[in-house]
């Protein structure tokens, strides 16, 4: 029996390496060039290993990139989308797991057909949108207010769809105990249901920052002055149009915007695959 | 369950459900929905390339576009795009599933580095692997020249013909964690002592996989494939940091080329063409979607 395991994880390994190694490969890249000095980084032919480790990338790429600023601003939109999704999405999450109304089917094919659009596709009429709000003299265009809005808007049925998966999981029985008790509906929601319901809203919470935390494109065409841009703009901007580029900042770069949130993910993939599972097959 | 006892507040409390949904689908209609019609509008009329509307211009956007060679190419492109990359993903992602359902030494580790790939932003993705692409100084050419698999240097990004392929590579990887984890869910759904019964029955592996895996598998094949063909179709940072679109537009798809259009040639008009042409490609891939989920139960 022992050795039938041993056999079977010897060739799901050799199955798996392909794979492995294609995704290890860009973390290796990132890994090597970040800690290379700058002349190892373009001597001809390139090695994986550096002679020595050099740190100071970090610190030149700090401020090469403006990474404070872009990390602040990442994390103003991304929390800030995170809570205004979780605020509209948990009522009515309750509403689809808890209570049978007319129209819930349309909502629920509403959410579906929202959650089909990528805002890429909209994207000329959302920054028309925002030019055409104006708060004082200036428009919302190149605000954190309008990306966190548009995020928002674009991850809320996805949010809906996995807290209402997980909120029928929570046995109704509780909260109508409570009800008999003398507590009313909104109490009880409250007292009963919040407390067991954190698990499901953390886990959906951390899918919908790590999704507006790498988001791309709508932040590409609403944000210009620097002082604004999220981080993933201020890498691509090392690269995009440069002559030179120094990869080995740009690496140092990548590597300390995406390792952080890639372990919280890695962490906690199995309860992300639990939530999606139970979402996909209901 | 709740059926039975939402069936009887129903009556008690008809506004609580609406009020309950009602900030989400007030954000959903004016974010998703003022855009849709603003690019509407667009489409048929006459815009400067400041933005400025300056009457209708019928049908002339679309006539425009659909004439013009870089759309034809993009949604080509597009096609081949699509299908390359989930076609490749659903490929490698069934034996990885199967792989990942039976237990072995050092499972959760396998697991953990395969759905990687998924936390990380596509745009990071798309500059580690452009580096990682470099003629001269990339760890492609310098570890294929190692293990003597080639001479000199390959220009990946230089040409269509390497590039392209090379970003449906990138986009296969970084789709395959998100499929995986659908087809667990749909391996685990499965139960084992049908298993057992063939293999009573004298079923071998491979007769096992072709008659009763892949045939209980379908309905979450399904789904893989219409999410990912949605999703694919609207990528859009991949090709945009690995090659903009070059060189010479030649491997523009369709997402690339309406940003281009919109904020760097200044053609909004034709822009809102291009959109709404994929917006009714994409519907077109939602119908699908909501005829299989209301077809299968399962799903």
């Amino acid at each position: 029996m022992r050795r039938r395991l041993l056999w079977r994880s010897v060739w799901s390994w050799i199955v798996l390496a392909p794979l492995l190694l294609v995704t290890l490969l860009p973390f290796a890249v990132m890994l090597s060039t970040a800690l290379k000095p700058h002349d190892e980084v373009i001597a001809f032919p390139p090695r994986w290993l550096p002679t020595h480790l050099d740190w100071q990338n970090f610190v030149d790429m700090w401020s090469a990139v403006d990474f404070g600023t872009g990390l602040w601003n990442s994390l103003v939109v991304s929390l800030g989308g995170t809570v205004l999704t979780l605020a509209v999405s948990i009522p009515a999450a309750y509403a689809m797991s808890r209570i049978m109304f007319r129209g819930k089917d349309t909502y629920g094919q509403f959410l579906l057909i929202t959650q089909m659009l990528s805002p890429i596709l909209l994207v000329l009429g959302l920054f028309r949108m925002a030019a055409s709000i104006h708060i004082g003299d200036a428009t919302l265009v190149d605000t954190r207010l309008a990306v966190t809005i548009i995020y928002a808007a674009f991850q809320l049925a996805f949010a809906v769809w996995m807290l209402a998966s997980y909120f029928t999981t929570i046995p109704a029985e509780l909260e109508e105990a409570a009800w008999i008790d003398g507590a009313g509906r909104a109490q009880a929601m409250l007292r009963i249901f919040m407390p067991l319901a954190v698990p499901a809203i953390a886990v959906t919470g951390i899918v919908t920052f790590v999704a507006c935390w790498n988001e791309f494109p709508v932040a590409l065409t609403m944000l210009r002055d620097p002082a604004r841009l999220t981080l993933p703009l201020k890498v691509v901007n090392l690269v995009a149009g440069r002559y030179s580029v120094e990869w080995n900042q740009v690496m140092a770069a990548t590597l300390l915007a995406t390792v952080p949130v890639a372990v919280v993910f890695a962490a906690l993939q199995r309860y992300l695959v639990q939530g999606l599972t139970l979402g996909a097959v209901k | 369950m709740s059926a039975a006892v939402g069936g009887s507040r129903r009556r008690a409390i008809p506004l609580a459900p609406w009020l309950l949904i009602l900030p989400s689908l007030v954000l959903a209609l004016v974010i998703i929905g003022y855009p849709f019609f603003e690019i509407l509008r667009l489409s048929v009329s006459n815009v400067s390339r400041f933005g400025l509307v300056r009457g209708s211009a019928g049908l002339s956007n679309f006539a425009t576009i659909f004439g013009d060679p870089i759309f034809q190419n993009a949604l080509l492109r597009t096609g081949t795009w699509t299908f390359g990359v989930v076609a490749g993903t659903l490929l490698a992602s069934v034996p990885v599933a199967l792989v990942l359902r039976q237990p072995f030494y050092g499972r959760g580790l396998a697991r953990t580095i395969i759905m990687l790939p998924w936390a990380i932003s596509l745009a990071m993705a798309a500059i580690v692997w452009l580096w990682s692409f470099n003629a001269d100084y990339g760890m492609i050419n310098a570890t294929l020249r190692e293990l003597g698999l080639m001479q000199g240097s390959v220009q990946w990004m230089a040409r269509a013909e390497t590039a392209f392929p090379m970003e449906i590579a990138v986009g296969m990887i970084v789709s395959i964690p998100f499929t995986v984890t659908i087809l667990l869910g749909g391996l685990s759904s499965i139960p084992g002592d049908i298993y057992e019964a063939a293999a009573i029955d004298g079923a071998r592996p491979w007769h096992c996989f072709w008659r009763l895996t892949l045939p209980m598998l379908g309905p979450f094949i399904n789904i893989a494939v219409v999410l990912n063909v949605i999703h694919v179709f609207n990528s859009f940072p991949i090709i945009w940091v690995m090659t903009q679109g070059g060189p010479d537009n030649s491997t523009h798809i369709l997402v690339t080329y309406l940003y281009e259009l919109s904020f760097r040639l200044g053609r909004p008009g034709q822009a809102a063409a291009v959109s709404l042409a994929m917006l009714v490609i994409v519907f077109g891939f939602t119908a699908l979607y909501m005829r299989l989920r209301n077809k299968d139960p399962v799903a």
